[in-house]
């Protein structure tokens, strides 16, 4: 009988032993080592041991009993300190054993974050049993806190499993969303929803920077400066392939110990399966392919063919109530289509992605149910072109004609809630349909549905259709753009109403039928959402018009202008000199006094953009957001600094307002003027806000155009203070960025809402306190110079030339 | 399922039965009754109006109902209670939406010997508190319990609200291993059932049922999950965690979908899943148990679980 020495009992060779003594229990003198002092255990489920949703007794897979019937000699709890190829023995911590045959089965070691602090107790790795235990221990403390660094699959069932034994749990994740490997951005925002919703914490992009403590972890700082309190900290941020044996044996070993679709490695008697192995590139940390290494190697040692062959993974996640599955490839591509589903009410969200009528991924979150007939699909590299349009809905609809949406609605039963806000169910809605109500305005005033959050409005003009027949036409609202059914009046009003704050919650929750959104709808989202949470919501320049996201105007030629801003109209002997040496030095072929008192330089190349900044900025100049859709500039005429008509100081005026105002968002560009007198020379009376002063006081009037459409603004108010004018004119900027759809001028959105509305309402003066309160909240975030942090060294790189445009918004 | 079983442990259930709706009473619907014919009797010629009775008045409060005393109280089977020895009820109803589907009464008997609990917690204030339970002897892990609340995600009970599914946790007594640990360790207590108990109104209810070595509720636990989600349009359910004294795990060990299935009326929790009735079922019916009670769970529009112990 041959020696077989195997060197850790971990899954993949506790397969091998089985398929082994299963086929030729009389082949090999078997004998273990394992560094923990124990057999083998169904390591995967180590999370729920962990939440106590299962036992350690569960999950052993070789007990002693099984190890003894096999006639294993366990060297169990004894680590193996070399191996001597030469002469075929395996030396262990208690003494030598010789093999015939050895297999590396060593696994791979958590990887630990080196910041300092990663020594001290209490950090602890996520890998076995003995890591599993020593969380349960920190768990007995009452009210005790546990930081898990790495928002992947371990450290999430690590955090779920310390939360369920009722400890304060926070998640740390380097990347912008949990899961990042196996998830997509609107599936990781469902994740992160539903942890959320178990009292865990989710930090993403939190980087950390130490863990403090004096002998035992106290508190993790992180890079921003955050400080963490934290009775435990997990490190769960992935694996490295144990190969350090291996490579000190001099056997080849790459990223971890290579081998052949055989298993064996660069000595023919030696073979390795697991996470210890490199095969064509690949290293491994899901079961399945272990388990079909195990296999071959079984057949390899008893001298059968059989061949080893990677294959496609898929990923659950372990957290009881969090259903989620992910398989293939999702990234996005050129060549590349997606399928989207999204049912709000359900939290479900399901992505598929198909190349050359091949489905390529698939990521499903809240309901999994065909999970296992996509990776089939995946695995297969079935062609389904036959079956594109109905695939979303799984094998169940194939063959089967389309859903009719109304048929579905006519089924529902008459105690169906409609109207989740109110309680509105089908049956009570038939019934005022029935009684005469025959619009949504009166079905909605008689029962209340769709009268708050007002995303069930669709399903109840579907009711009234279907109880109506031909007397009642579905309306067609214009809505924001393919992606979504939804008007952006909707948009902005459910961003609102259900506190979206993210555009993945947009998505999701609105039901997007695309995974990201388009060019036309993510700029439209996005500054609704950094308009309505500028504290939560961070500004997404892959979102923004091409000009906004390199913070200068493209020209025709592909050159760009670089536009200063020069705070009513006034500048300085030193702003121009810093101007035309910046205008000699890149060669700038033209410099252009503008319509709006500054000066702008053109044919400035992208390289080149940072530097010419830089010059700028050194001279006190900042970004003149020619570019956005923002404040532009605020004209003013001399007033009564130099003008024998001018009535107040209506320079000083535009100063002190375009500093209050610029770097602020808006729906479209603002442009301000304020005239010292009725003559108007600073033309105020086409502008989006214009001022005029007169003896009295200050003649705001708001909504003028002088562009495609030509319009004279409306008188909003008369004040008497500059004060007033401060107060009126933010409050009305703020109205404006709550209320607007995206790309409407003010005199746009002014026909739509009317100016007696905006008038009435800004009468109020709580309601202006309140406005300007939130307006100064933005700016506290927005208003800043962009030129200044773009053009630090780092930020240089992002101007050369670069390829991955696929997130990126118009051109 | 192996049908022969050590049943010499005396079990903290005695009796199982189930009321449905018939009209504006509740009638009977069937039980498991083990040697006590004379309380099956007396049960069987019962009927109880809304409000009336402890299924009654489970059906009227829409909420799991226990009674420790059956003296004095609405109890309708005094008598015959008393003469069986059963000292204590639970009235736990089933409702699909607004519509009630039946309603299950578990009865224990001998008190002061027999260890448990069959524990309902109720949402207020943003955490689960205790409103009420019957534990038999294990008198100060009851006094911890009624000390203890559960935000979302935290323990068993806090668990079962957050992921709104059954959950079933081993090894409550170990050190590390439970919320109420020690306590639980000293009554003895082994393995512990969650369920979402969903009722029109919309308030959090969980129910829970602790099994201890020595009188254990039951040797066998299974979860069942029938979500759409789940498992798609097919009319069945995935039997997704289960522990038992004689098989021991019951679960996927590769976490890959290939749990054990039930189609719809295939066995008791099959039957579960068709007609979406509680079912109580004994002896060979039951696997060789001397009963089994298989509960469905209805919430989100849907039969959503099956949880089935068997004892």
């Amino acid at each position: 009988m041959q020696k077989l020495v195997v060197i850790g009992a971990g899954m993949a060779t506790g397969r091998l032993l089985e398929h082994l003594f299963e086929a030729d229990p009389a082949a090999y003198e078997v004998t273990v080592f394992n560094a923990e002092p124990r057999g083998n255990y169904n390591r995967i489920m180590l999370s729920p041991v962990l939440s106590g949703e299962k036992s350690y007794a569960e999950i052993v897979t070789h007990d002693d009993a099984w190890y003894t019937a096999n006639k294993v000699t366990c060297r169990f709890g004894e680590r193996v300190v070399a191996i001597d190829r030469d002469r075929k023995v395996v030396t262990g911590e208690r003494g030598e054993v010789p093999y015939d045959k050895l297999v590396f089965g060593t696994g791979s070691d958590p990887f630990i974050v080196p910041c300092p602090g990663h020594d001290l107790d209490g950090v602890v790795a996520y890998r076995d049993l003995d890591h599993t235990n020593r969380m349960v221990e920190s768990a007995a403390m009452p009210g005790a806190r546990a930081v898990v660094i790495g928002g992947g699959l371990l450290g999430l069932e690590a955090a779920a499993g310390l939360r369920l034994r009722g400890m304060e749990v926070t998640v740390l994740h380097l990347s912008g969303h949990l899961m990042d490997r196996q998830l997509d951005p609107a599936a990781s925002y469902l994740l992160q929803k539903d942890l959320e919703r178990r009292g865990i914490a989710v930090m993403t992009q939190a980087s950390t920077k130490a863990i403090h403590g004096d002998g035992h972890v106290a508190h993790v700082e992180l890079e921003d400066g955050t400080e963490l309190p934290a009775d435990l900290v997990v490190m769960a941020v992935g694996i490295r392939p144990s190969a350090r044996l291996a490579r000190e044996a001099g056997l080849e070993v790459g990223r971890a110990i290579l081998v052949d679709a055989q298993m064996r490695t660069s000595d023919p008697d030696v073979f390795a399966v697991g996470e210890c192995v490199e095969y064509a590139g690949h290293l491994f940390g899901l079961v399945a392919p272990l388990y079909d290494q195990a296999k071959v190697l079984a057949k390899t040692l008893l001298d059968e063919e059989d061949a080893f062959a990677v294959r496609e993974v898929s990923t659950k996640l372990k957290v009881t109530g969090c259903d989620l599955f992910s398989a293939g490839d999702f990234a996005e591509g050129e060549g590349r289509e997606d399928i989207v589903f999204r049912d709000p009410s359900r939290g479900v969200y399901k992505r598929l992605v198909i190349e050359a009528d091949r489905l390529v991924g698939a990521v499903m979150y809240g309901d999994t149910a065909d999970g296992n007939w996509f990776f089939g699909l995946i695995k297969d590299g079935t062609d389904i072109s036959e079956m594109r349009e109905s695939l979303i809905f799984g094998p169940a609809y194939q063959g089967g004609a389309a859903q009719d949406p109304l048929a579905a609605v006519a089924a529902l039963p008459a105690d169906a809630e409609i109207c989740g806000c109110n309680g509105v169910c089908k049956g009570r809605i038939v019934e005022a349909v029935e009684g005469g109500a025959t619009t949504l305005d009166a079905v909605r005033a008689e029962t209340k549905a769709s009268g708050s959050c007002g995303t069930c409005a669709g399903l109840v003009e579907q009711i009234m259709s279907v109880t109506l027949g031909d007397d009642f036409v579905l309306p067609a609202a214009k809505p924001v753009c393919p992606c979504t059914d939804l008007t952006h009046e909707d948009v902005r009003r459910l961003i609102k109403a259900r506190e979206l704050k993210s555009q993945p919650a947009v998505w999701q929750e609105l039901g997007w039928n695309t995974p990201n959104g388009c060019h036309v709808c993510r700029p439209a989202v996005n500054y609704y959402l950094l308009a309505d949470w500028p504290l939560d919501y961070r500004d997404d320049p892959q979102s923004r018009f091409v000009n906004e996201r390199n913070h200068a105007n493209i020209q025709k030629d592909g050159t760009y202008s670089v536009m200063p801003r020069m705070w009513g109209g006034i500048t300085t002997p030193d702003e121009l000199r810093a101007i035309a040496d910046a205008a000699d030095k890149y060669g700038v072929p033209t410099v252009k006094v503008t319509g709006g008192q500054r000066i702008d330089l053109l044919g400035v190349p992208k390289e080149q953009l940072p530097a010419i900044w830089g010059d700028l900025n050194a001279a006190g100049l900042v970004s003149g957001h020619a570019y956005t859709k923002g404040l532009r500039t605020v004209k003013t005429c001399v007033g009564t600094d130099w003008c024998r008509f001018g009535t107040q100081d209506s320079t000083g005026l535009g100063v002190k307002l375009e500093k209050m105002l610029w770097g602020s968002w808006t729906p479209h560009k603002v442009k301000l003027a304020v005239s010292g007198c009725p003559r108007n020379c600073a033309e105020a009376t086409c502008k989006d806000i214009g001022i005029i002063c007169v003896d009295s006081g200050y003649e705001i009037g708001v909504g003028g155009a002088a562009g495609m459409d030509l319009k004279p603004t409306e008188p909003l108010v008369k004040v008497v203070t500059e004060a007033e004018v401060f107060e009126w004119v933010v409050a009305f900027m703020q109205l404006y960025r709550e209320h607007a759809k995206y790309l409407d001028r003010p005199y746009k959105w002014l026909a739509k809402v009317s100016l007696d509305w905006v008038r009435e309402t800004l009468a109020d003066p709580a309601e202006r306190a309140a406005l300007n309160e939130r307006f100064a909240i933005s700016q506290s975030v927005y208003q800043y110079d962009p030129w200044k942090e773009h053009t630090a060294a780092e930020q240089e790189r992002r101007y050369q030339p670069l390829a991955d445009l696929t997130l990126e918004a118009a051109e | 399922m192996d049908t022969v079983i050590d049943t010499t442990d005396r079990t903290f259930v005695e009796v199982a039965e189930i009321w449905v709706p018939e009209g504006d009473r509740l009638v009977w619907g069937g039980g498991a009754y083990g040697g006590l014919g004379g309380f099956e009797v007396a049960s069987a010629r019962e009927s109880f109006g809304k409000g009336e009775g402890l299924p009654g008045n489970a059906w009227a409060e829409a909420r799991p109902v226990v009674l420790k005393e059956f003296d004095g109280s609405y109890f309708k089977r005094t008598e015959a209670a008393r003469a069986a020895g059963l000292t204590a009820a639970v009235a736990i109803p089933v409702f699909a939406g607004a519509t009630l589907k039946a309603v299950l009464v578990v009865l224990c008997a001998d008190d002061a010997e027999r260890v448990g609990a069959i524990e309902v917690w109720a949402e207020g204030d943003g955490v689960l508190t205790l409103e009420d339970g019957y534990y038999g002897a294990a008198s100060h892990f009851e006094w911890v319990s009624q000390h203890t609340q559960f935000p979302r995600g935290q323990g068993l009970v806090g668990g079962v609200w957050s992921a709104e599914a059954p959950i079933l946790m081993r090894d409550l007594g170990s050190a590390y291993r439970f919320m109420r640990a020690d306590s639980a360790g000293k009554a003895g207590l082994t393995n512990g059932l969650g369920l979402p108990i969903p009722v029109p109104g919309g308030r959090t209810y969980v129910l829970t049922l602790l099994s201890a070595r020595s009188t254990p509720l039951a040797r066998r636990f299974e979860i069942w999950d029938a979500r759409t989600a789940k498992v798609g349009a097919k009319k069945e359910a995935r039997l997704v965690d289960g522990i038992c004294s004689r098989e021991g795990p019951l679960w996927d060990p590769d976490n890959a979908g290939r749990e054990r299935a039930v189609r719809i009326w295939q066995g008791p929790v099959g039957h579960a899943l068709g007609s979406g009735l509680p079912v109580v079922e004994s002896g060979s019916a039951a696997g060789g148990y001397a009963m089994m009670v298989a509960l469905p769970i209805h919430a989100h529009g849907e039969l959503s679980h099956v949880v089935a112990w068997y004892c």
